[in-house]
C-alpha cells in the first residue's frame, strides 16, 4: 500500500454488531464498535436492533463470519434460538453467533447447547470479547468456500 | 466453485456475497470463478452517489432505491465507507438510513470498505459489478466515501453522478471547486427543509455559469426528511442516462480496471527488488550507477529471468 503500512494479507473479520441503541444506552454501541473497527475489523452496523429475520439477511448478504449480538432486556432466548433456526434454514450455519449483555448465568448453558459462545455480561474486558470474535470468525471461515 | 458459480447464475443472495468477498480478497480466483459466465454487455448501468460524508447520501439512496426499482430495474445498491489506516478496520454504517428499504423492498445491499483505496471507492467495485451482473442485475447504486477533492473515481465507473449537498456547506462548495464539482451530473441540494437552500442553489448556479461550453448539468432540491423532490430527482437520472452512450462508460470501467491490476502486479514485482538484487546496493554506493539507472536495470534483468 502508498502508506507503507504492513497491510495484511488476510481478509480482515467482517462481523455484523446488533444491539438495541436504547436511549442513554446507545453510546455502548459505539463504544464496541469502535473496539473491534481497531481491532481491524469491518463492523457492519445496521442501526436499531435489527429482527433475526433482519439478522440473517444481512449477515448472509454483508458475507459476515459473526454476528455478534447483545440484549439487554431478557429477550436473548427467543431471539437466539430464532436466529439459529434462520441460519441453519438458509444454510448459513457457518456464521458464528456470539452473544453478550445482559443474561443470567442459568440460561449460559442453554445458549451454549445452542452455538451461541461468549454470553459475556458487562464489565468484561473488551480483550477478551474481542480474543473470542477472532477465534469464533477462524472458525467460521474455515467452514465457507 | 462450480457450485458457487451456478448460485451466482440463480441470483442466490449467499453465493452472490461470497463471490464479492472473493472478489475482494482473492482476485486470481474471482477471474476464475466468472470465467465463461460473466457477459461484457450486461455490466451494470452505475448511478454514483458522492458528497461530504452526512449531507444525507445514504437518506436519499434509500428514498430513490424504490422509484428506480419500481422502473423495472434489477437494482442493488453498493456502499462504500473508508478503512481505517492504522488497523485496517471499518465501521461501515450506511445502513443506518437503508436498512428500512432494503428489508422492504429485498433490494440487494452490500457495504464495502475502502482497505487503502485513495479515490472514495475499493479495488474491489468492478469486480463486485461484474459479480452483480452475473446475477441478473441491470442498475447499481454506488454511494462513494465522498470526503473531498480526491474522491473522483466514481468517474470511472459511473454513467450518472449525483453529487449530493447540503445548505450551509458554501465553503465546501468553494473547495470543492477543483475536484468533484467537475465530475457531477446533477447537483442535489440535500436538507432542502432546512434554512439556507436557496443559497447553496445560488452558489451553485452561479459556478455553473462560470463553466464554457454547452451546459447538461442539472440541479434538485430534495428533502429527505420531508420526503421531498426525491421523484423529480429520479426524473432527472432517467433523462441523463437516456442522453449518454453507456457502451463508452463499460470501455471506460475496463481500462480503470485494467490499469489498476496491472499497476498492482507490477508493484508486487517491486516488492523486495533490492534487497533480491543486494549487488545494487553495492554498486550505488560506491558510485557505479545512480539510483535512477539501477531500478531501469534491476526492472530489466528481472523481466529477463522471468520473475
Ligand atoms: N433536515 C434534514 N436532515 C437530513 C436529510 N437527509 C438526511 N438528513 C440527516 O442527515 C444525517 C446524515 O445522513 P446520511 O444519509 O447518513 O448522510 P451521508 O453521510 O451523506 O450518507 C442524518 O442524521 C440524517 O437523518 C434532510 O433532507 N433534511
Ligand atoms: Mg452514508
Amino acid at each position: 500500500m502508498a502508506s507503507g503500512r504492513n497491510q495484511k494479507s488476510s481478509r480482515p473479520i467482517r462481523v455484523l454488531l446488533a444491539k438495541p441503541a436504547i436511549d442513554g444506552h446507545d453510546r455502548g454501541v459505539y463504544v464496541l464498535a469502535r473496539a473491534f473497527r481497531d481491532a481491524g475489523m469491518e463492523v457492519i452496523y445496521p442501526g436499531l436492533l435489527p429482527t433475526p429475520e433482519e439478522m440473517v439477511r444481512i449477515a448472509i448478504d454483508e458475507d459476515v463470519d459473526v454476528i455478534a449480538i447483545s440484549l439487554l432486556n431478557g429477550s436473548h432466548m427467543t431471539i437466539f434460538k430464532k436466529v439459529m433456526e434462520l441460519l441453519k434454514k438458509n444454510h448459513a450455519e457457518g456464521i458464528a453467533v456470539v452473544g453478550g449483555g445482559i443474561i443470567p448465568a442459568g440460561d449460559k448453558p442453554m445458549l451454549e447447547k445452542m452455538g451461541v459462545s461468549g454470553n459475556y455480561g458487562p464489565g468484561t474486558p473488551m480483550s477478551d470479547i474481542i480474543d473470542h470474535i477472532k477465534k469464533r470468525a477462524r472458525e467460521s471461515r474455515s467452514k465457507k468456500w | 466453485m462450480k457450485a458457487l458459480a451456478d448460485g451466482l447464475k440463480r441470483g442466490d443472495r449467499g453465493c452472490i456475497a461470497r463471490c464479492i468477498s472473493i472478489a475482494e480478497d482473492e482476485p486470481e480466483a474471482f477471474s476464475k470463478l466468472i470465467k465463461g459466465i460473466y457477459d461484457p454487455n450486461r455490466i451494470p448501468r452505475v448511478i454514483g452517489i458522492t458528497g461530504p460524508p452526512g449531507c444525507g447520501k445514504s437518506s436519499l439512496i434509500a428514498q430513490l432505491a424504490p422509484i428506480i426499482a419500481s422502473h423495472g430495474n434489477k437494482l442493488g445498491i453498493i456502499a462504500i465507507d473508508a478503512s481505517s489506516p492504522f488497523s485496517g478496520g471499518s465501521f461501515l454504517g450506511n445502513r443506518i438510513r437503508m436498512e428500512e428499504t432494503v428489508s422492504s423492498s429485498n433490494i440487494f445491499m452490500r457495504s464495502i470498505a475502502t482497505r487503502g483505496a485513495k479515490g472514495g471507492l475499493a479495488a474491489s467495485i468492478m469486480s463486485a459489478l461484474i459479480t452483480l451482473s452475473c446475477a441478473g442485475f441491470d442498475t447499481v447504486i454506488v454511494e462513494s466515501v465522498g470526503a473531498g477533492q480526491a474522491d473522483v473515481d466514481i468517474l470511472d465507473i459511473a454513467s450518472t453522478i449525483l453529487l449530493v449537498l447540503a445548505p450551509g456547506l458554501g465553503d465546501e462548495i468553494q473547495a470543492m471547486k477543483a475536484g468533484t464539482m467537475e465530475i457531477a451530473d446533477i447537483f442535489v441540494i440535500n436538507k432542502s427543509d432546512l434554512e439556507g437552500a436557496y443559497q447553496a442553489k445560488r452558489a451553485i448556479t452561479a459556478y455553473l455559469s462560470t463553466l464554457s461550453g454547452p451546459q447538461s448539468k442539472m440541479i434538485a432540491n430534495t428533502s429527505c426528511t420531508k420526503k421531498e423532490g426525491i421523484k423529480d430527482l429520479a426524473g432527472m437520472i432517467e433523462k441523463h442516462e437516456k442522453s449518454i452512450n453507456t457502451k463508452s462508460f463499460i470501455e471506460r470501467a475496463f481500462s480503470m480496471e485494467v490499469n489498476r491490476i496491472a499497476k498492482e502486479l507490477l508493484s508486487r514485482r517491486v516488492d523486495g527488488l533490492l534487497a533480491r538484487n543486494p549487488h545494487a546496493m553495492s554498486n550505488m554506493l560506491k558510485g557505479r550507477v545512480d539510483p535512477y539507472s539501477a531500478a531501469v536495470k534491476l526492472l530489466d534483468t528481472e523481466k529477463k529471468h522471468g520473475k
